[in-house]
């Protein structure tokens, strides 16, 4: 499969602070790279550097073989993003913000009207060709987002955060647009907080925390090495001697939700966890991003 | 000279091409202010208040006030549509509308964007300024009006250079007040003042006002108005007025760019 993105060393400074910090990408040909990390880990940031919006302060992006440095608008001609916020032009109808679009590219999409037919007919935005954005609901809203987005056949598309907000079933009639659009040969780059969506989209993810990637691969692996093979869940209530048990073991406190812990644990552990506290109570279940999310959030 | 370069760039006439295309679709309501803000303006100013005032001398000869206000009205009407336009419209369409954050995910660039929207404020006022010429001489064959108005087109594009300087001027307000409601304090404390205080209104003779609108390039767009419409000399004027605009320009835009890039990309 062709490399659409092949991002290295991405450094950017915001602030006075290091907020990426040496970060390589890369996505291919119909394939969908999730990058996950807790508020404040540099997603949207390195997101934003990826597309063309801020300049790296070090590193190198390639686009479609197109260095983004050396030439922004050609590279920026095989790119659409779709932003977390609604970015649409409140002046214009639906239909009409995806031909506005189109007009800032060069060379211009060819048989535009025929493109925005089609747009208007896969996103099943037809019956609300005449109308303005703001009057649609917001999966409607999320669709025209990505239709204009793709309006000048993109070869790789950004999508920040696309389902943020939306109901279970608009959500997954997004779900399956994207999943489309992969099977089209499309390479697409995105950010997410809801865990399912990452899991079930993702060919690949990498993790973000503190501007570094600090775990890539599949959701199984990356799980695998940064959480552990299984989770406990326990009540905190009865579990005071667990404490001291990880601190034994060179482990700090466990992650806390609503006065139940979660404790990742490799099998091993597992074991002398049993051992240890034969008349617990507890459950054992698979480890999630989720839980990734938590032993982020607690690491200093 | 990246910034200079960005503004004949395919980018910026995009940019303009979309507020054009908003203007034209809602003409009607459009062309309805230039029309009638000279047509008031010229009631109050001229029959109303005009009636109180004695002839002025213009250049050792009277001219009548509504005579002598009608060419200022028409370098007013440049000033402030391109004023409010990169002041009100942009702060509106970057803030509230995000039309900027959408442009941007496309090839057009910020300085596309800070360019387009200079450029918009001269050709918006520069139509306005066509159309309040058509009132004038609507006003000049009803014999209101004693304007020499053989010259009056050539008027048009020393309106639009100004008028693209004016819209630097009001883009940097843009990209410094923190919300809508501060628009306040450049409209009150630099815009009218700019605007009121030039020769718009009544001939300056105060030392000082003479001597601070010497840097103002609507007080000099007044005067070469003053002199192509009513007689006498406009050349030095004119030059003055398009000299301070290309300074405005040198000088604001690259500013404009630099603040706007901190505000809205926040780099």
């Amino acid at each position: 499969m062709p490399t659409l993105l092949d991002a290295r060393g991405l450094v950017k400074h915001l602030g006075g602070r290091r907020v990426v910090d040496g970060v390589d990408l890369a996505c291919e040909s119909a394939q969908i790279v999730g990058l996950l990390g807790p508020n404040g880990a540099g997603k949207t940031t390195t997101l934003r550097m990826l597309y063309g919006f801020l300049r790296p302060d070090a590193g190198s992006i390639h686009v479609n073989g197109v260095e983004l440095g050396r030439d922004l608008v050609r590279a920026k001609r095989a790119i659409g993003v779709c932003t977390q916020d609604d970015t649409f032009d409140g002046d214009f109808t639906v239909e009409q913000n995806l031909s506005i679009a189109a007009h800032y590219f060069r060379p211009r999409p060819t048989a535009l009207g025929r493109r925005v037919a089609e747009l208007m007919e896969r996103f099943d935005l037809v019956g609300y060709a005449r109308d303005k954005p703001e009057t649609l609901s917001g999966g409607y809203r999320r669709r025209l987002m990505i239709a204009r987005a793709l309006v000048h056949r993109p070869r790789l598309l950004f999508l920040d955060e696309p389902t943020t907000g939306l109901d279970p079933q608009a959500r997954m009639g997004v779900w399956d647009l994207v999943d489309g659009l992969r099977s089209e040969g499309l390479g697409i780059i995105l950010t997410t907080h809801y865990m399912d969506e990452a899991e079930r989209l993702s060919d690949a993810l990498a993790v973000l925390a503190r501007g570094r990637v600090v775990a890539r691969g599949t959701a199984k692996t990356v799980l695998g090495d940064l959480v552990g093979e299984h989770v406990v869940v326990i009540d905190a209530a009865q579990g005071a001697a667990i404490p001291g048990w990880l601190s034994a073991r060179g482990r700090g406190e466990p992650a806390s939700v609503l006065g139940v812990w979660h404790l990742p644990v490799s099998g091993e552990e597992l074991a002398e966890f049993a051992r240890a506290f034969p008349a617990l109570r507890y459950e054992v279940r698979g480890p999630t991003l989720d839980d990734l999310f938590l032993k982020l959030s607690l690491q200093p | 000279m990246s910034w200079l370069r960005a503004a004949l760039e395919w980018q910026s006439r995009a940019v303009v091409g979309r507020h054009l295309r908003v203007y034209l679709r809602n003409w009607y309501t459009s062309f309805l202010p230039p029309a009638l803000e000279p047509l008031t303006m010229l009631l109050a100013f001229g029959a109303g208040l005009g009636g109180y005032v004695a002839s002025l001398t213009w250049h050792g000869r009277p001219v009548d006030y509504m005579t002598y206000v009608a060419p200022g009205l028409l370098a007013y009407a440049t000033f402030m549509t391109a004023i409010f336009q990169s002041l009100f419209g942009a702060f509106i369409r970057m803030r509230y509308q995000k039309t900027w954050e959408g442009q941007l995910t496309t090839q057009v660039e910020l300085a596309h964007v800070v360019w387009g929207e200079v450029l918009w404020a001269g050709l918006l006022a520069t139509m306005y300024a066509v159309i309040v010429s058509l009132v004038l001489v609507g006003l000049q064959i009803a014999g209101v009006l004693s304007l020499d108005l053989r010259w009056l087109p050539a008027l048009w594009p020393a309106s639009f250079v100004a008028a693209c300087g004016f819209g630097a001027l009001g883009l940097l307000f843009t990209a410094i007040v923190p919300t809508i409601d501060h628009m306040n304090l450049p409209v009150f404390l630099v815009v009218l003042p700019m605007g009121m205080l030039s020769s718009t209104y009544f001939p300056l003779e105060h030392p000082v006002l003479v001597a601070l609108n010497l840097a103002n390039p609507l007080h000099h767009l007044c005067q070469a108005f003053r002199g192509v419409l009513i007689g006498g000399p406009a050349a030095g004027h004119l030059a003055g007025a398009l000299l301070l605009s290309a300074l405005l320009l040198a000088v604001l835009v690259p500013l404009d760019l630099r603040l706007l890039r901190r505000r809205v990309l926040g780099d």
